[in-house]
């Protein structure tokens, strides 16, 4: 993880579903059992996260979630949508 | 934290110490086949059919590499800009370096009579220069007088995590030191305007960064496309990015937490020290040249995966006056890469390292560097041409 409030923490090996996952946030360690594989540099949700809530990296949102996802699910394009730059969704267009 | 630098006479301090001759062309690159020591810039742009914005940022780009620390002298020639725009006055080039202190002089073909007698006093004008140069002797320099530009690639996850906030705590030191530091790359802002704009020294600096963001999506979106449906990239998406703003956010760590001191246009000489944000192109080929105009010592490309070799790495050094530096903290990225690789920070993800301890280390390098040790691609003999940034449509 790399700030307080992010609910994603990035993959810094490949993780197999199941594993109970130390999630460093500076010093501090926490416990996460990832739920499906998260390959290196992916994210890894250490929070629930219900659909259109703000993902959390850095410290800011980098998108809202597009379904409900559960702690310890992959996050990435498939339940992640940026939401910045939807020329579809601002001329009334749904997703 | 001094390096070993030479010392000039407007109080900066020359990590290199080069004779550089402009602009580009047949005088220029005779001249550098001839003499030892030589460098000069080059680019199929002459100002030509230029709008008057893009003819002065030829200008400034032109001057400012003149002026940049890293070089001890300079010959500027009249055989290259001969389109008699103002902006591009051999003699206006030449008096704006001269300002800086440093030995310039200016060789005009119609007064010599030909191109090949100009060519002549050419050789033995760099010749002198290049032996007078070899005369000065490094000395301790304060940090104050350095200069880094910095411009990430091929980002992936060990980017985001590893590789830029590395550089960015390299940027922090080195602006807390009294030092200065480049960053930009207006299209990778996007998504992250607001948190860069939080750290704008006054109002308007952070107006203008917001208006940089808001200018580029413009442009883009003059072109008929959407740059937000191409960006991030595929292989971006395949290394674990999956939104614009995650790759901006991940993007604007490489410059740090310092304030940021101003907003520049390419190849601007900032008006003081400290952090500044450059509205510049992302390219490889432009982004480097711009940095060592606004008077970059070193520059530093943070490369991320995408599969690149060696041979990518080697074929890229176009900041004409300053050496690029490579790092990264990707483990693959290493492996074919790794003849062109000064820094790997990749213990930051394999070991737990801390990104100050690893930071420190990357300060250490860039120090070894500033004080004389090459670079990797320093050892290659070949300068891709430079692609100056121009905004406007030529005419």
């Amino acid at each position: 993880m790399l700030a307080e409030a992010d609910n994603v923490a990035t993959a810094i090996d490949d993780i197999e579903p199941g594993t109970d996952v130390p999630v460093r946030l500076g010093k501090e360690v926490r416990t996460v059992k990832a739920l499906e594989r998260i390959p290196f540099g992916f994210k890894i949700a250490v929070a629930d996260i219900p659909r259109n809530a703000d993902v959390i990296k850095y410290g800011e949102s980098i998108g809202k979630a597009s379904s409900d996802i559960k702690k310890g699910n992959l996050v990435h394009i498939h339940n992640l949508e940026g939401a910045r730059g939807r020329g579809d969704l601002a001329k009334g267009g749904s997703r | 934290m001094k390096f070993l630098g030479y010392e000039r006479p407007d109080g900066s301090a020359g990590i290199r110490n080069h004779v550089l001759v402009i602009p580009g062309g047949l005088l220029a690159a005779k001249i550098g086949d001839f003499v030892e020591g030589t460098k000069t810039i080059l680019t199929a742009d002459s100002g030509s059919g230029r709008t008057s914005r893009d003819r002065e940022t030829i200008a400034r780009t032109l001057i400012g590499l003149g002026r940049n620390p890293n070089v001890a002298s300079v010959i500027v020639h009249s055989a290259g800009l001969g389109t008699g725009y103002p902006e591009l006055e051999p003699t206006r080039i030449a008096d704006q370096i001269a300002r800086s202190g440093k030995r310039v002089e200016l060789i005009e073909v119609a007064k010599e009579g030909s191109t090949f007698r100009a060519l002549e006093k050419g050789i033995q004008v760099a010749r002198e220069m290049v032996h007078e140069a070899s005369r000065l002797r490094r000395s301790p320099c304060d940090p104050s007088q350095m200069a880094i530009g910095v411009k990430c690639g091929a980002s992936d996850t060990t980017s985001g995590i590893a590789g830029n906030p590395v550089v960015g705590y390299l940027f922090d030191r080195i602006v807390g030191a009294g030092g200065t530091a480049f960053f930009g790359e207006n299209t990778e802002i996007i998504g992250a305007e607001h948190v860069l704009a939080r750290r704008g020294v006054n109002a308007e600096v952070s107006r203008r960064i917001l208006k940089v963001a808001e200018e580029t999506e413009a442009r883009a979106k003059a072109t008929g496309e959407d740059i937000r449906t191409v960006n991030p990239v595929p292989a971006n998406i395949a290394g674990g990015i999956s939104t614009l703003e995650e790759k901006s956010l991940g993007a604007i760590h490489k410059s740090g937490s310092a304030p940021v001191q101003g907003v520049l246009e390419y190849g601007e000489w900032p008006p003081g020290k400290g952090l500044y944000f450059v509205d510049n192109w992302m390219s490889m080929g432009s982004i480097f040249a711009g940095y060592a105009a606004s008077g970059a010592q070193l520059v530093i490309f943070q490369l991320g995966g995408g599969g690149w070799t060696d041979k990518d790495l080697l074929s890229t050094s176009t900041a004409v006056v300053a050496p690029l530096m490579w790092t990264t903290a990707n483990p693959k990225t290493l492996a074919v890469a790794g003849s062109c690789i000064d820094f790997y920070s990749g213990g930051v993800i394999e070991n737990g390292d801390s990104i100050e301890e690893t930071g420190e280390k990357l300060l250490q390098r860039v120090l070894e560097i500033a004080s004389g040790t090459l670079v990797k691609v320093e050892t290659i003999k070949h300068v891709d041409p430079t692609q100056i940034y121009l905004k406007d449509s030529p005419f």
